[in-house]
Protein backbone atom coordinates (compact mmCIF):
# COMPACT_ATOMS: atom_id res chain seq x y z
CA UNK A 1 0.00 0.00 0.00
CA UNK A 2 2.93 2.28 -0.49
CA UNK A 3 1.88 5.82 -1.30
CA UNK A 4 4.41 5.62 -4.08
CA UNK A 5 5.75 2.60 -5.93
CA UNK A 6 9.18 4.23 -5.54
CA UNK A 7 9.36 3.39 -1.84
CA UNK A 8 10.42 0.17 -0.13
CA UNK A 9 7.64 -2.42 0.29
CA UNK A 10 5.38 -1.79 3.27
CA UNK A 11 5.88 -4.40 6.01
CA UNK A 12 2.87 -6.29 7.38
CA UNK A 13 2.37 -4.41 10.63
CA UNK A 14 -0.33 -2.85 12.83
CA UNK A 15 0.54 0.47 11.16
CA UNK A 16 -0.35 -0.96 7.76
CA UNK A 17 -3.69 -2.22 9.10
CA UNK A 18 -4.37 1.10 10.83
CA UNK A 19 -3.63 2.84 7.54
CA UNK A 20 -6.20 0.65 5.81
CA UNK A 21 -8.74 1.57 8.48
CA UNK A 22 -7.94 5.25 7.96
CA UNK A 23 -8.54 5.13 4.22
CA UNK A 24 -12.21 6.23 4.39
CA UNK A 25 -11.35 9.15 6.70
CA UNK A 26 -11.01 12.49 4.89
CA UNK A 27 -7.40 13.49 5.50
CA UNK A 28 -8.39 17.07 6.12
CA UNK A 29 -9.71 15.84 9.48
CA UNK A 30 -6.23 14.57 10.40
CA UNK A 31 -4.45 17.77 9.41
CA UNK A 32 -4.90 19.59 12.79
CA UNK A 33 -3.02 16.77 14.58
CA UNK A 34 0.02 17.17 12.33
CA UNK A 35 -0.14 20.96 12.49
CA UNK A 36 0.05 20.74 16.28
CA UNK A 37 2.86 18.16 16.08
CA UNK A 38 5.08 20.32 13.85
CA UNK A 39 4.41 23.39 16.03
CA UNK A 40 5.48 21.40 19.05
CA UNK A 41 8.62 20.25 17.26
CA UNK A 42 9.34 23.86 16.33
CA UNK A 43 8.88 24.99 19.94
CA UNK A 44 11.09 22.29 21.42
CA UNK A 45 13.68 21.78 18.67
CA UNK A 46 13.95 25.04 16.75
CA UNK A 47 17.64 24.26 16.15
CA UNK A 48 16.62 21.58 13.64
CA UNK A 49 15.05 24.21 11.39
CA UNK A 50 17.86 26.70 12.00
CA UNK A 51 20.45 24.14 10.84
CA UNK A 52 18.54 23.77 7.56
CA UNK A 53 18.66 27.50 6.72
CA UNK A 54 22.09 26.99 5.12
CA UNK A 55 20.43 24.57 2.69
CA UNK A 56 17.67 27.07 1.80
CA UNK A 57 15.07 25.64 4.27
CA UNK A 58 14.02 22.86 1.86
CA UNK A 59 10.56 21.31 1.46
CA UNK A 60 10.58 17.53 1.90
CA UNK A 61 8.20 14.77 0.95
CA UNK A 62 8.07 12.36 3.89
CA UNK A 63 6.39 9.15 2.78
CA UNK A 64 5.57 6.52 5.41
CA UNK A 65 5.06 3.64 2.98
CA UNK A 66 2.68 1.79 5.31
CA UNK A 67 0.20 4.69 5.47
CA UNK A 68 -2.18 5.74 2.68
CA UNK A 69 -0.95 9.33 2.82
CA UNK A 70 2.36 11.18 3.00
CA UNK A 71 3.50 14.58 4.23
CA UNK A 72 5.00 17.72 2.82
CA UNK A 73 7.30 19.23 5.42
CA UNK A 74 8.24 22.86 4.89
CA UNK A 75 11.24 23.70 7.07
CA UNK A 76 10.79 27.49 7.05
CA UNK A 77 12.46 28.35 10.40
CA UNK A 78 9.82 30.98 11.26
CA UNK A 79 6.79 28.87 10.41
CA UNK A 80 7.42 25.21 9.59
CA UNK A 81 4.46 23.19 8.32
CA UNK A 82 3.57 19.51 7.96
CA UNK A 83 0.77 19.05 5.42
CA UNK A 84 -0.98 15.77 4.70
CA UNK A 85 -0.75 14.78 1.06
CA UNK A 86 -3.41 12.37 -0.13
CA UNK A 87 -2.53 9.25 -2.10
CA UNK A 88 -2.27 9.94 -5.81
CA UNK A 89 -1.43 13.64 -5.47
CA UNK A 90 0.97 15.03 -8.02
CA UNK A 91 4.28 15.30 -6.13
CA UNK A 92 6.01 17.05 -9.00
CA UNK A 93 4.19 20.35 -8.49
CA UNK A 94 4.95 20.70 -4.81
CA UNK A 95 8.40 22.33 -5.08
CA UNK A 96 9.87 19.41 -3.16
CA UNK A 97 13.63 19.28 -2.84
CA UNK A 98 13.94 15.70 -1.61
CA UNK A 99 11.86 12.65 -0.72
CA UNK A 100 12.37 10.22 2.16
CA UNK A 101 10.36 7.01 2.03
CA UNK A 102 10.23 4.19 4.59
CA UNK A 103 8.03 2.42 7.14
CA UNK A 104 6.52 4.82 9.71
CA UNK A 105 8.14 3.27 12.78
CA UNK A 106 11.59 3.42 11.21
CA UNK A 107 11.05 7.05 10.19
CA UNK A 108 10.17 7.83 13.83
CA UNK A 109 13.24 5.93 15.07
CA UNK A 110 15.32 7.95 12.61
CA UNK A 111 13.75 11.19 13.84
CA UNK A 112 14.68 10.25 17.40
CA UNK A 113 18.20 9.14 16.44
CA UNK A 114 17.54 5.60 17.69
CA UNK A 115 18.51 4.04 14.38
CA UNK A 116 21.35 4.84 12.00
CA UNK A 117 20.15 6.42 8.74
CA UNK A 118 23.05 5.07 6.69
CA UNK A 119 22.37 1.53 7.94
CA UNK A 120 18.69 1.88 6.97
CA UNK A 121 19.77 3.08 3.56
CA UNK A 122 22.29 0.24 3.09
CA UNK A 123 19.59 -2.30 3.97
CA UNK A 124 17.22 -0.60 1.46
CA UNK A 125 14.57 -0.05 4.14
CA UNK A 126 14.88 3.66 3.43
CA UNK A 127 14.66 5.20 -0.02
CA UNK A 128 15.82 8.75 -0.70
CA UNK A 129 15.37 10.77 -3.87
CA UNK A 130 16.10 14.27 -5.06
CA UNK A 131 18.65 16.56 -3.45
CA UNK A 132 20.88 14.25 -1.42
CA UNK A 133 22.49 17.20 0.36
CA UNK A 134 19.05 18.26 1.67
CA UNK A 135 18.37 14.71 2.91
CA UNK A 136 21.75 14.49 4.63
CA UNK A 137 21.25 17.93 6.19
CA UNK A 138 17.86 16.87 7.58
CA UNK A 139 19.24 13.58 8.90
CA UNK A 140 22.12 15.32 10.65
CA UNK A 141 19.89 18.08 12.02
CA UNK A 142 17.36 15.70 13.62
CA UNK A 143 20.07 13.30 14.77
CA UNK A 144 21.70 16.08 16.76
CA UNK A 145 18.46 17.30 18.33
CA UNK A 146 17.59 14.67 20.98
CA UNK A 147 13.96 14.44 19.81
CA UNK A 148 11.58 12.19 21.76
CA UNK A 149 8.29 11.92 19.86
CA UNK A 150 6.44 10.31 22.79
CA UNK A 151 7.42 13.06 25.25
CA UNK A 152 6.95 15.87 22.73
CA UNK A 153 3.42 14.73 21.87
CA UNK A 154 2.42 14.08 25.49
CA UNK A 155 3.41 17.61 26.32
CA UNK A 156 0.64 18.82 24.00
CA UNK A 157 -2.03 17.46 26.33
CA UNK A 158 -1.06 19.55 29.36
CA UNK A 159 -2.72 18.24 32.56
CA UNK A 160 -4.13 15.23 30.67
CA UNK A 161 -0.65 14.05 29.70
CA UNK A 162 -0.30 11.65 32.66
CA UNK A 163 -3.46 9.57 32.05
CA UNK A 164 -2.79 9.66 28.31
CA UNK A 165 0.75 8.41 28.97
CA UNK A 166 -0.71 5.49 30.96
CA UNK A 167 -3.10 4.64 28.14
CA UNK A 168 -0.27 4.96 25.61
CA UNK A 169 1.87 2.50 27.62
CA UNK A 170 -0.93 -0.10 27.55
CA UNK A 171 -1.53 0.56 23.86
CA UNK A 172 2.20 0.18 23.25
CA UNK A 173 2.25 -3.27 24.86
CA UNK A 174 -0.75 -4.40 22.79
CA UNK A 175 0.90 -2.96 19.69
CA UNK A 176 4.13 -4.85 20.34
CA UNK A 177 2.31 -8.14 20.88
CA UNK A 178 0.24 -7.61 17.75
CA UNK A 179 3.39 -6.76 15.79
CA UNK A 180 5.04 -10.01 16.88
CA UNK A 181 1.92 -12.01 15.92
CA UNK A 182 1.76 -10.36 12.51
CA UNK A 183 5.45 -10.99 11.98
CA UNK A 184 4.90 -14.70 12.68
CA UNK A 185 1.96 -14.82 10.26
CA UNK A 186 4.02 -13.01 7.64
CA UNK A 187 6.96 -15.41 8.00
CA UNK A 188 4.71 -18.48 7.86
CA UNK A 189 2.92 -17.26 4.74
CA UNK A 190 6.07 -16.30 2.83
CA UNK A 191 8.35 -19.19 3.87
CA UNK A 192 7.54 -21.49 0.89
CA UNK A 193 7.95 -18.58 -1.51
CA UNK A 194 11.23 -17.58 0.13
CA UNK A 195 12.62 -21.09 -0.35
CA UNK A 196 11.71 -20.96 -4.05
CA UNK A 197 13.29 -17.50 -4.41
CA UNK A 198 16.52 -18.65 -2.75
CA UNK A 199 16.72 -21.65 -5.08
CA UNK A 200 16.06 -19.47 -8.12
CA UNK A 201 18.66 -16.91 -7.00
CA UNK A 202 21.26 -19.69 -6.71
CA UNK A 203 20.39 -20.95 -10.20
CA UNK A 204 20.59 -17.46 -11.69
CA UNK A 205 23.99 -16.87 -10.08
CA UNK A 206 25.25 -20.16 -11.53
CA UNK A 207 23.91 -19.26 -14.96
CA UNK A 208 25.49 -15.79 -14.82
CA UNK A 209 28.86 -17.34 -14.05
CA UNK A 210 28.47 -19.80 -16.91
CA UNK A 211 27.53 -17.01 -19.35
CA UNK A 212 30.50 -14.89 -18.22
CA UNK A 213 32.87 -17.86 -18.72
CA UNK A 214 31.43 -18.59 -22.17
CA UNK A 215 31.73 -14.92 -23.17
CA UNK A 216 35.36 -14.90 -22.07
CA UNK A 217 36.09 -18.09 -24.05
CA UNK A 218 34.36 -16.64 -27.11
CA UNK A 219 36.34 -13.42 -26.88
CA UNK A 220 39.64 -15.30 -26.58
CA UNK A 221 38.72 -17.48 -29.55
CA UNK A 222 37.90 -14.36 -31.59
CA UNK A 223 41.18 -12.74 -30.54
CA UNK A 224 43.10 -15.83 -31.63
CA UNK A 225 41.41 -16.05 -35.01
CA UNK A 226 41.72 -12.28 -35.65
CA UNK B 1 56.65 -2.81 23.89
CA UNK B 2 53.22 -4.28 24.68
CA UNK B 3 50.33 -1.98 25.43
CA UNK B 4 48.45 -2.72 28.67
CA UNK B 5 45.17 -1.16 27.67
CA UNK B 6 44.09 0.18 24.31
CA UNK B 7 42.66 3.68 24.15
CA UNK B 8 39.33 3.86 22.32
CA UNK B 9 39.15 6.89 19.98
CA UNK B 10 35.59 7.48 18.81
CA UNK B 11 33.93 9.73 16.23
CA UNK B 12 31.33 12.46 16.80
CA UNK B 13 29.65 14.57 14.12
CA UNK B 14 27.23 16.34 16.46
CA UNK B 15 27.12 17.22 20.18
CA UNK B 16 24.50 14.47 20.64
CA UNK B 17 26.88 11.96 19.05
CA UNK B 18 29.71 13.16 21.31
CA UNK B 19 27.56 12.53 24.39
CA UNK B 20 26.57 9.13 22.99
CA UNK B 21 30.24 8.21 22.48
CA UNK B 22 31.25 9.33 25.98
CA UNK B 23 28.26 7.53 27.55
CA UNK B 24 29.13 4.35 25.65
CA UNK B 25 32.68 4.29 27.01
CA UNK B 26 34.91 6.29 24.67
CA UNK B 27 38.30 7.21 26.13
CA UNK B 28 38.64 10.01 23.62
CA UNK B 29 36.27 11.54 21.08
CA UNK B 30 37.39 13.24 17.89
CA UNK B 31 35.35 15.87 16.09
CA UNK B 32 35.71 18.91 13.83
CA UNK B 33 34.51 22.45 13.27
CA UNK B 34 31.64 23.20 10.91
CA UNK B 35 33.83 24.17 7.93
CA UNK B 36 36.45 22.93 5.46
CA UNK B 37 39.13 22.55 8.15
CA UNK B 38 38.17 18.91 8.69
CA UNK B 39 37.65 15.94 6.40
CA UNK B 40 33.95 15.42 7.21
CA UNK B 41 32.60 18.77 6.06
CA UNK B 42 29.04 17.52 5.41
CA UNK B 43 25.81 19.55 5.64
CA UNK B 44 24.34 19.82 9.14
CA UNK B 45 27.38 18.11 10.67
CA UNK B 46 30.14 19.24 13.04
CA UNK B 47 30.59 21.71 15.86
CA UNK B 48 30.33 25.43 16.42
CA UNK B 49 32.87 26.92 18.88
CA UNK B 50 30.23 26.98 21.63
CA UNK B 51 29.22 23.37 20.96
CA UNK B 52 32.85 22.27 21.10
CA UNK B 53 33.33 24.05 24.45
CA UNK B 54 30.23 22.27 25.84
CA UNK B 55 31.40 18.95 24.38
CA UNK B 56 34.85 19.26 25.96
CA UNK B 57 33.25 20.06 29.30
CA UNK B 58 30.89 17.07 29.04
CA UNK B 59 33.77 14.78 28.15
CA UNK B 60 35.90 16.09 31.04
CA UNK B 61 33.09 15.52 33.53
CA UNK B 62 32.94 11.88 32.42
CA UNK B 63 36.68 11.25 32.33
CA UNK B 64 37.05 11.44 28.53
CA UNK B 65 39.10 13.71 26.27
CA UNK B 66 38.32 15.51 23.03
CA UNK B 67 40.58 15.61 19.97
CA UNK B 68 39.91 18.11 17.20
CA UNK B 69 40.51 17.08 13.60
CA UNK B 70 42.03 19.85 11.45
CA UNK B 71 43.06 17.32 8.88
CA UNK B 72 42.51 19.03 5.54
CA UNK B 73 45.14 20.96 3.63
CA UNK B 74 44.81 24.77 3.90
CA UNK B 75 43.73 26.52 0.75
CA UNK B 76 46.52 28.38 -1.08
CA UNK B 77 46.44 32.04 -0.06
CA UNK B 78 43.80 31.47 2.61
CA UNK B 79 45.34 29.73 5.65
CA UNK B 80 43.42 31.92 8.16
CA UNK B 81 40.45 29.58 8.81
CA UNK B 82 42.90 26.76 9.61
CA UNK B 83 45.08 28.97 11.79
CA UNK B 84 42.04 30.28 13.67
CA UNK B 85 40.80 26.71 14.13
CA UNK B 86 44.15 25.74 15.73
CA UNK B 87 43.96 28.67 18.16
CA UNK B 88 40.28 28.14 19.02
CA UNK B 89 40.49 24.37 19.48
CA UNK B 90 43.55 24.70 21.73
CA UNK B 91 42.07 27.57 23.74
CA UNK B 92 38.78 25.71 24.23
CA UNK B 93 40.71 22.88 25.87
CA UNK B 94 41.08 20.23 23.19
CA UNK B 95 43.40 17.47 24.37
CA UNK B 96 45.10 17.23 20.97
CA UNK B 97 44.88 18.51 17.39
CA UNK B 98 44.89 16.00 14.52
CA UNK B 99 46.64 17.50 11.50
CA UNK B 100 48.24 16.43 8.21
CA UNK B 101 49.63 19.58 6.61
CA UNK B 102 53.23 20.44 7.50
CA UNK B 103 52.47 24.16 7.45
CA UNK B 104 49.60 23.76 9.87
CA UNK B 105 51.63 21.44 12.12
CA UNK B 106 54.35 24.10 12.17
CA UNK B 107 51.82 26.84 12.98
CA UNK B 108 50.34 24.78 15.83
CA UNK B 109 53.80 23.93 17.23
CA UNK B 110 54.80 27.60 17.18
CA UNK B 111 51.56 29.14 18.47
CA UNK B 112 50.05 26.54 20.81
CA UNK B 113 53.04 24.35 21.74
CA UNK B 114 51.38 22.93 24.86
CA UNK B 115 48.52 21.29 22.95
CA UNK B 116 49.42 17.81 21.75
CA UNK B 117 49.81 17.27 18.03
CA UNK B 118 48.66 14.04 16.39
CA UNK B 119 49.56 13.20 12.80
CA UNK B 120 46.41 12.50 10.78
CA UNK B 121 46.02 9.44 8.57
CA UNK B 122 45.71 12.02 5.77
CA UNK B 123 49.48 12.53 6.01
CA UNK B 124 49.88 8.86 5.01
CA UNK B 125 53.06 8.43 7.08
CA UNK B 126 53.81 4.71 7.19
CA UNK B 127 57.57 4.32 7.58
CA UNK B 128 60.08 5.22 10.32
CA UNK B 129 61.76 7.98 8.31
CA UNK B 130 58.53 9.84 7.60
CA UNK B 131 57.24 9.46 11.15
CA UNK B 132 60.64 10.40 12.58
CA UNK B 133 60.60 13.57 10.50
CA UNK B 134 57.19 14.65 11.85
CA UNK B 135 58.33 13.89 15.39
CA UNK B 136 61.59 15.83 15.06
CA UNK B 137 60.15 18.81 13.19
CA UNK B 138 56.81 19.26 15.00
CA UNK B 139 57.08 17.17 18.16
CA UNK B 140 54.18 14.98 17.07
CA UNK B 141 53.14 12.69 19.91
CA UNK B 142 50.99 10.24 17.98
CA UNK B 143 50.64 9.03 14.40
CA UNK B 144 47.41 7.64 12.93
CA UNK B 145 48.62 4.89 10.63
CA UNK B 146 47.28 4.47 7.07
CA UNK B 147 44.99 1.50 6.52
CA UNK B 148 47.50 -0.37 4.38
CA UNK B 149 49.69 -2.09 6.98
CA UNK B 150 49.54 -5.65 8.27
CA UNK B 151 49.81 -6.40 11.98
CA UNK B 152 53.45 -7.64 11.66
CA UNK B 153 54.30 -4.46 9.72
CA UNK B 154 52.79 -2.35 12.49
CA UNK B 155 54.74 -4.31 15.12
CA UNK B 156 57.98 -3.80 13.19
CA UNK B 157 57.26 -0.10 12.75
CA UNK B 158 56.53 0.41 16.45
CA UNK B 159 59.97 -1.01 17.30
CA UNK B 160 61.61 1.66 15.17
CA UNK B 161 59.71 4.78 16.24
CA UNK B 162 59.27 6.66 19.47
CA UNK B 163 55.74 8.01 19.09
CA UNK B 164 52.36 6.51 19.90
CA UNK B 165 50.47 4.77 17.10
CA UNK B 166 46.73 4.79 16.50
CA UNK B 167 45.08 2.38 14.06
CA UNK B 168 41.62 2.15 12.50
CA UNK B 169 39.58 -0.82 13.67
CA UNK B 170 36.08 -0.16 12.40
CA UNK B 171 34.19 1.73 9.69
CA UNK B 172 34.70 2.97 6.17
CA UNK B 173 37.87 2.20 4.26
CA UNK B 174 39.90 4.14 1.72
CA UNK B 175 41.85 2.15 -0.83
CA UNK B 176 44.00 5.02 -2.03
CA UNK B 177 47.12 6.53 -0.49
CA UNK B 178 45.33 8.64 2.06
CA UNK B 179 45.53 12.38 1.64
CA UNK B 180 46.41 11.92 -2.02
CA UNK B 181 43.19 10.52 -3.51
CA UNK B 182 41.81 12.64 -6.35
CA UNK B 183 38.84 10.52 -7.45
CA UNK B 184 36.24 12.72 -5.75
CA UNK B 185 37.95 15.82 -7.07
CA UNK B 186 37.95 14.37 -10.59
CA UNK B 187 34.22 13.66 -10.48
CA UNK B 188 32.97 16.69 -8.56
CA UNK B 189 35.73 19.28 -8.22
CA UNK B 190 35.75 18.75 -4.45
CA UNK B 191 37.97 16.41 -2.45
CA UNK B 192 38.38 15.27 1.16
CA UNK B 193 41.89 16.69 1.17
CA UNK B 194 41.06 20.29 0.29
CA UNK B 195 37.33 20.70 0.92
CA UNK B 196 36.76 18.09 3.58
CA UNK B 197 34.27 16.11 1.50
CA UNK B 198 34.63 12.85 -0.39
CA UNK B 199 31.74 12.53 -2.88
CA UNK B 200 29.89 15.62 -1.60
CA UNK B 201 26.16 15.08 -1.14
CA UNK B 202 25.45 18.06 -3.38
CA UNK B 203 26.79 16.01 -6.32
CA UNK B 204 25.12 12.71 -5.38
CA UNK B 205 21.81 11.54 -6.85
CA UNK B 206 19.85 8.38 -6.18
CA UNK B 207 17.31 7.37 -8.80
CA UNK B 208 14.87 4.49 -8.72
CA UNK B 209 14.72 2.97 -12.18
CA UNK B 210 12.39 0.01 -12.37
CA UNK B 211 13.62 -2.46 -9.80
CA UNK B 212 17.06 -0.86 -9.58
CA UNK B 213 18.47 1.85 -7.38
CA UNK B 214 20.93 3.87 -9.42
CA UNK B 215 23.54 5.99 -7.65
CA UNK B 216 25.25 8.84 -9.48
CA UNK B 217 28.15 11.08 -8.57
CA UNK B 218 28.36 14.17 -10.76
CA UNK B 219 28.06 12.92 -14.33
CA UNK B 220 29.12 9.39 -13.45
CA UNK B 221 26.85 6.44 -12.76
CA UNK B 222 28.54 4.76 -9.82
CA UNK B 223 26.37 1.74 -9.23
CA UNK B 224 23.06 -0.03 -9.79
CA UNK B 225 21.64 -2.07 -6.97
CA UNK B 226 18.96 -4.69 -7.56
CA UNK B 227 16.03 -4.89 -5.15
CA UNK B 228 17.63 -7.55 -2.95
CA UNK B 229 21.13 -6.03 -2.79
CA UNK B 230 22.49 -4.01 0.10
CA UNK B 231 23.53 -0.50 -0.98
CA UNK B 232 26.82 1.34 -0.38
CA UNK B 233 28.26 4.84 -0.41
CA UNK B 234 28.37 6.61 -3.79
CA UNK B 235 32.16 6.95 -4.04
CA UNK B 236 34.07 6.24 -7.24
CA UNK B 237 36.39 3.80 -5.46
CA UNK B 238 33.36 1.69 -4.54
CA UNK B 239 31.69 1.94 -7.92
CA UNK B 240 30.76 -1.10 -9.98
CA UNK B 241 32.18 -1.02 -13.47
CA UNK B 242 31.76 -3.26 -16.50
CA UNK B 243 34.90 -5.03 -17.67
CA UNK B 244 34.98 -8.13 -19.84
CA UNK B 245 31.19 -7.90 -20.05
CA UNK B 246 30.76 -8.35 -16.33
CA UNK B 247 29.99 -5.62 -13.82
CA UNK B 248 32.23 -5.86 -10.76
CA UNK B 249 33.83 -3.83 -7.99
CA UNK B 250 37.23 -3.10 -9.52
CA UNK B 251 38.78 -1.18 -6.62
CA UNK B 252 36.88 -2.00 -3.47
CA UNK B 253 33.61 -3.63 -2.48
CA UNK B 254 31.09 -1.65 -0.42
CA UNK B 255 32.17 -3.02 2.94
CA UNK B 256 33.28 -1.84 6.39
CA UNK B 257 36.47 -2.59 8.24
CA UNK B 258 36.08 -4.67 11.39
CA UNK B 259 39.40 -5.56 13.03
CA UNK B 260 38.02 -6.59 16.42
CA UNK B 261 39.59 -10.03 16.13
CA UNK B 262 43.04 -8.44 15.90
CA UNK B 263 42.89 -6.46 19.14
CA UNK B 264 45.16 -8.86 21.11
CA UNK B 265 47.73 -8.81 18.30
CA UNK B 266 47.53 -5.02 18.01
CA UNK B 267 48.20 -4.73 21.75
CA UNK B 268 51.13 -7.08 21.35
CA UNK B 269 52.34 -4.94 18.44
CA UNK B 270 52.58 -1.91 20.73
CA UNK B 271 49.62 0.06 19.35
CA UNK B 272 48.37 2.76 21.75
CA UNK B 273 44.92 3.61 20.42
CA UNK B 274 42.09 2.17 18.33
CA UNK B 275 40.19 4.47 16.02
CA UNK B 276 36.58 4.05 14.98
CA UNK B 277 35.63 5.77 11.72
CA UNK B 278 32.24 7.45 11.20
CA UNK B 279 31.81 11.10 12.10
CA UNK B 280 29.19 11.22 9.32
CA UNK B 281 27.10 8.48 10.95
CA UNK B 282 24.21 8.96 13.39
CA UNK B 283 24.38 8.77 17.17
CA UNK B 284 22.73 5.31 17.10
CA UNK B 285 25.73 4.00 15.13
CA UNK B 286 28.15 5.73 17.51
CA UNK B 287 26.46 4.30 20.61
CA UNK B 288 26.34 0.76 19.20
CA UNK B 289 29.87 0.63 17.81
CA UNK B 290 31.55 2.34 20.76
CA UNK B 291 29.81 0.09 23.30
CA UNK B 292 30.81 -2.99 21.29
CA UNK B 293 34.46 -1.94 21.02
CA UNK B 294 34.53 -0.96 24.70
CA UNK B 295 33.62 -4.59 25.49
CA UNK B 296 36.18 -5.83 22.99
CA UNK B 297 39.03 -3.60 24.21
CA UNK B 298 38.31 -4.47 27.85
CA UNK B 299 38.25 -8.18 27.03
CA UNK B 300 41.57 -7.88 25.21
CA UNK B 301 43.08 -6.00 28.18
CA UNK B 302 42.04 -8.87 30.47
CA UNK B 303 43.67 -11.34 28.10
CA UNK B 304 40.31 -12.81 27.13
CA UNK B 305 39.02 -13.70 23.68
CA UNK B 306 37.30 -10.77 21.98
CA UNK B 307 33.53 -11.49 21.98
CA UNK B 308 31.43 -11.30 18.79
CA UNK B 309 30.33 -7.69 18.38
CA UNK B 310 27.14 -8.08 16.29
CA UNK B 311 27.74 -5.01 14.15
CA UNK B 312 26.85 -6.51 10.76
CA UNK B 313 23.57 -4.58 10.55
CA UNK B 314 25.27 -1.20 10.44
CA UNK B 315 28.15 -1.96 8.10
CA UNK B 316 28.35 -0.56 4.58
CA UNK B 317 26.84 -3.00 2.12
CA UNK B 318 26.10 -5.08 5.23
CA UNK B 319 29.52 -6.71 4.82
CA UNK B 320 32.72 -6.68 6.86
CA UNK B 321 36.41 -7.04 6.05
CA UNK B 322 39.61 -7.27 8.05
CA UNK B 323 41.23 -5.01 5.42
CA UNK B 324 45.00 -4.87 5.23
CA UNK B 325 45.48 -6.39 8.69
CA UNK B 326 45.13 -9.73 7.01
CA UNK B 327 46.56 -8.66 3.66
CA UNK B 328 46.82 -11.23 0.93
CA UNK B 329 47.95 -8.90 -1.84
CA UNK B 330 50.97 -6.72 -2.57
Amino acid sequence: MSHSPKGPPAPLSPILLAGLALRPVPYVLLQPIFTKAIRQMHNRHSDVFERLIALGSPRYLIDPVDLPFSFIMDTNPAHPTLDVLAEGSDETIMDIKACVRGPLLQLIELLEGRIDGDALFFSRDLVVEGDTEAVLGLRNAVDGADINVHEDLLDLFGPLSKPIDGAAQIAGKIFNRFSRDLSLISQASTAPLQRKCDAQAASIEELEETVATLKKQLRRRREKTA
Amino acid sequence: MTTEKLELVCPAGTPAALRAAVDAGADTVYCGFRDATNARNFPGLNFSRDELAEGIEYAKQHGSKVLVALNTYPEAGNPEPWHQAVLDAADLGAHALIMADVGLLSYAADNRPDTRRHLSVQASASNPDAIGYYQKAFDVKRVVLPRVLTVPEIAALNKQIDVETEVFVFGGLCVMAEGRCSLSSYATGQSPNMNGVCSPASHVRYENKGNKLVSKLGDFTINQFSQSEAAGYPTLCKGRFVTEDKPSYLFEDPTSLNAAQFLPELMEAGVTALKIEGRQRGKAYIAQVVAAFRRAADAAARGETVPPLGLENITEGQRETTGAYNKRWQ
